[in-house]
């Protein structure tokens, strides 16, 4: 078993730590895991992405044209990466940030507002990326938002424990927010 | 997560914060540095973590002051290190025909981004002959260790520093972008050498006896002959003792690919889609780059009917296996420039342009 | 009874063999370091890094343990030394080329760290070693073999000078230029050796004396027309002097 998830959005969107927190989650269910980042020269802005691949076996390829799953939380990186994602896999579309729109048959579309409902249900859209990891524990089924909150505290240093609470409330946000068919 | 104190536990890390804290737990004494792409994680946690434990640290003025405060610290007997990335490791090759002429146990992390010039910050293999044959003058080697994992940055880290000052020789630690980037599950370990007495060589100032020249300088010519002599004596001993690598299905395999560092894990993938197709294929990892398997590939080349080198550079390391058979057997080469090595699907189809 | 008036230092190597050329300063330099070092009783804890040029031959004359380093790069493998070994004392012995041109950079930064080392730098405005080809301090209008008509200004450019220089750096506790053409500038030489040693016992920055040396061999001149050069023509360019002394400005 390998599945493979790409999470990507503006430089800023805290990309690479929800995708830190996901590989820490399957570190912890015991599952050989790589994550991999774009990086560039640019400090700020652009858009960024990262690779999470969990396995069975040892990772071999950390980078992947494809995904089982992509997140993607502003235009851009919809636009980029909707061809990247495997026929029958899915894609999870922040709708605050992008058009919803199905240009594949083949695909799973999920949107939702994350950034809105940070904002209005969190008073805090920094809150965005680990909300988007509540809907990728949901729809992806592989790994539990239990997990994940343990994860949140291997990541989140010793100086900032105070906002787990704040994010384990987003996790179950995303997890239990109600995807609309669209 | 930067910093991790000793656990049995697993943590997810970079591998640029695997080989820095392989340093400290290896007793790294001092770290001088200069930063670049994409190794810079690894000066920026040595910075916080040795004025910690009140060891040596300095953000040097260049890479050329940083090698030559390493070859200082090592003078007087300690670990010591530094760490940087193609283009600034060219500036340190000076030192490293120095170190190896002083016999200095120097400790150089080189995390490979692209090439010639200023080339790129994207992962690369394109430093392989600047690490096995150094752009330094004169004869001489420094030992180079290949990691694949994120673990084995951690491992090889602490190897190193023990190599190096068994054999009183530079040492390398040679990953890439993709290694010191990219976060795997790696679990902490003791540093598992014996610590090496260097109380016969080392600078402490001449109490008790005269005082002792680290220099390499040989005014006379019969004099540089035989130190040069003893020195590749030396390396012998080190390809006889030192040499490491790790194959797979290699009893029956027909092809042999070769592959080392971050290449190395596509590679398995793609034999192993061979086998699946009925392929006969097997694979060879070099761990240690200089002491090269020579003679494992000799042997190889007995039985199997084509040898594969697979490289993110134009082709370096298949020059040391077509010397190393000799001809005995057919050498190709599957490559990419730079960047992330080419997908276990890309491979295999190349593999089966190839046969 | 005869009376003992001069000996050599018990700094210096029982076997050391004389190598510089005749009326070259580097002797007396050397000696007055050994002198120092005894006099402050540093010979079995210190440890000296010297590079490329005459001046790495030092080892050949002191008894204490040195480093050889690349050219230009004794100031950093001298800082290596200091922060692997802090209780050591750590000091070089350079030429102008390889502490002002070369090592530029590794002498003004380590000035700017206040590392704690000291720094003797010998200015014979020529790399002598060499053959006497045109250097940093090379003056204006000196005629060397890389500057066949002289040193001007429109091809060449300025010197340096570099005991002013370091006083600029704040890391520096110690800064000065001495010259050996005499015997009462001798005795300030050794005087300012010691002080830039000092600097660094008390912890208290970057040392540094730069030595106006004669090299009669390269300048073509006898060693009596070479002091006179250097008492008459360098020092009214390079002026002695103490040029940063953080000693003084604690008292």
């Amino acid at each position: 078993m390998e599945k493979d998830f790409i999470i990507a959005g503006f430089g800023g969107q805290g990309v690479l730590l929800a995708g830190e927190v996901l590989a820490n989650g399957f570190m912890l269910d015991n599952k050989q895991v790589t994550w991999y980042p774009s990086y560039g020269a640019e400090m700020r802005g652009g858009t960024v992405n990262c690779t999470v691949v969990c396995a069975d076996e040892e990772v071999s390829a950390v980078q992947k044209s494809t995904a089982d799953c992509i997140v993607v939380l502003n235009q851009a990186s919809f636009d980029r990466f909707t061809s990247h994602v495997k026929k029958g896999g899915t894609i999870i579309v922040n709708s605050s940030l992008a058009k919803i729109e199905k240009l594949r048959n083949d695909i799973n579309y999920v949107f939702a507002p994350i950034t809105d409902l940070a904002q209005e249900k969190l008073g805090n859209i920094k809150m965005s990326n680990i909300l988007a990891l509540g809907i990728v524990s949901k729809v992806s089924k592989i790994i539990s938002t239990q997990t994940l909150e343990k994860a949140l505290e291997n990541v989140i240093p010793a100086h900032r424990k105070h906002l787990i609470p704040k994010n384990i409330e987003a996790l179950k946000l995303g997890y239990e927010y109600d995807l609309l068919p669209v | 997560m930067a910093v991790e104190t000793i656990t049995n536990k697993k943590v997810l890390m970079k591998g640029n914060y695997a080989i820095a804290n392989a340093a400290v737990m290896s007793g790294c004494q001092c770290y001088f540095g200069y930063p670049i792409t994409p190794q810079s994680e690894i000066g920026e946690f040595m910075s916080g973590k040795m004025q910690e434990l009140g060891r040596g640290y300095v953000s040097a003025e260049s890479e050329l002051a940083a090698i030559n405060m390493v070859m200082g610290a090592c003078s007087t007997g300690v670990k010591a290190m530094t760490s940087s990335s193609s283009c600034a490791v060219s500036l340190m090759q000076e030192a490293l025909s120095y170190a190896c002429s002083d016999e200095l146990p120097v400790v150089l992390v080189s995390v490979m981004r692209g090439g010639p010039g200023l080339g790129n910050i994207y992962p690369s293999q394109g430093d392989y002959i600047q690490s096995t044959r150094g752009g330094g003058n004169g004869d001489y080697r420094t030992l180079v260790l290949a990691p694949s994992t994120v673990q084995e940055c951690f491992d090889l880290t602490q190897k190193a520093f023990y190599l190096a000052h068994k054999y009183k020789n530079p040492t390398i630690l040679l990953a890439d972008g993709l290694l010191g980037q990219m976060m795997e599950p790696l679990e902490f370990k003791e540093y598992p050498y014996p610590e090496v007495d260097n109380s016969s060589w080392c600078l402490t100032g001449a109490k008790g006896r005269d005082g002792r020249i680290i220099r390499s300088y040989a005014p006379l010519a019969d004099n540089q002959c035989k130190f040069l002599d003893r020195l590749f004596a030396k390396y012998k001993l080190i390809e006889e003792n030192e040499t490491e690598w790790e194959e797979q299905n290699t009893k029956d395999a027909d092809i042999l690919l070769v592959s080392f560092g971050s290449t190395a894990r596509n590679v398995r993938t793609a034999a192993k889609i061979c086998r699946e197709k009925g392929l006969k294929v097997g694979t060879l990892r070099p761990i240690t780059l200089f002491p090269f398997p020579n003679k494992r590939l000799q042997e190889l080349a007995q039985s199997v009917k084509k040898i594969i080198s697979v490289e993110v550079n134009m082709g370096q390391m298949v020059d040391d296996i077509r010397l190393a058979v000799n001809g005995k057997v057919p050498v190709e080469l599957i490559n990419k420039g730079v960047g992330t090595p080419p997908s276990p699907e890309e491979i295999v189809s190349r593999i089966e342009e190839l046969i | 009874m005869a009376t003992q008036v001069f000996k050599v230092p018990d700094t210096f190597r029982k076997d050391f063999k004389y190598t510089f050329c005749p009326g070259c300063d580097h002797g007396v330099a050397i000696r007055l370091v050994a002198e120092v070092l005894e006099e402050l009783g540093l010979q079995e804890n210190a440890i000296i890094a010297a590079a490329i040029g005459c001046s790495v031959t030092i080892y050949d004359f002191l008894n204490i343990d040195a480093l050889e380093a690349p050219h230009g790069r004794a100031i950093a493998e001298a800082t290596g030394i200091k922060r692997a070994r802090p209780d050591k004392f750590v000091f070089t012995y350079q030429g102008d080329g390889d502490f002002a041109s070369i090592g530029l950079a590794e002498s003004i930064h380590a000035a700017l760290r206040g590392e704690k080392i000291s720094a003797i730098c010998i200015n014979n405005t020529t790399y002598g070693m060499t053959g006497g080809q045109l250097g940093p301090t090379t003056m204006l209008g000196q005629v060397t073999t890389t500057s066949p008509t002289g040193r001007n200004v429109e091809y060449y450019g300025y010197p340096i000078k570099i005991a002013e220089h370091i006083a600029l750096c704040d890391g520096t506790a110690f800064s000065a230029r001495v010259s050996l053409d005499s015997v009462a500038n001798i005795k300030k030489a050794k005087q300012a050796i010691k002080k830039a040693f000092e600097v660094q016992l008390k912890g208290l920055g970057f040392g540094f004396v730069e030595i106006l040396s004669g090299c009669p061999t390269n300048w073509r001149m006898t060693p009596e027309q070479s002091h006179e050069h250097v008492r008459n023509e360098m020092s009214a360019i390079f002026k002695p002097g103490i040029y940063k002394d953080i000693t003084a400005e604690i008292k």
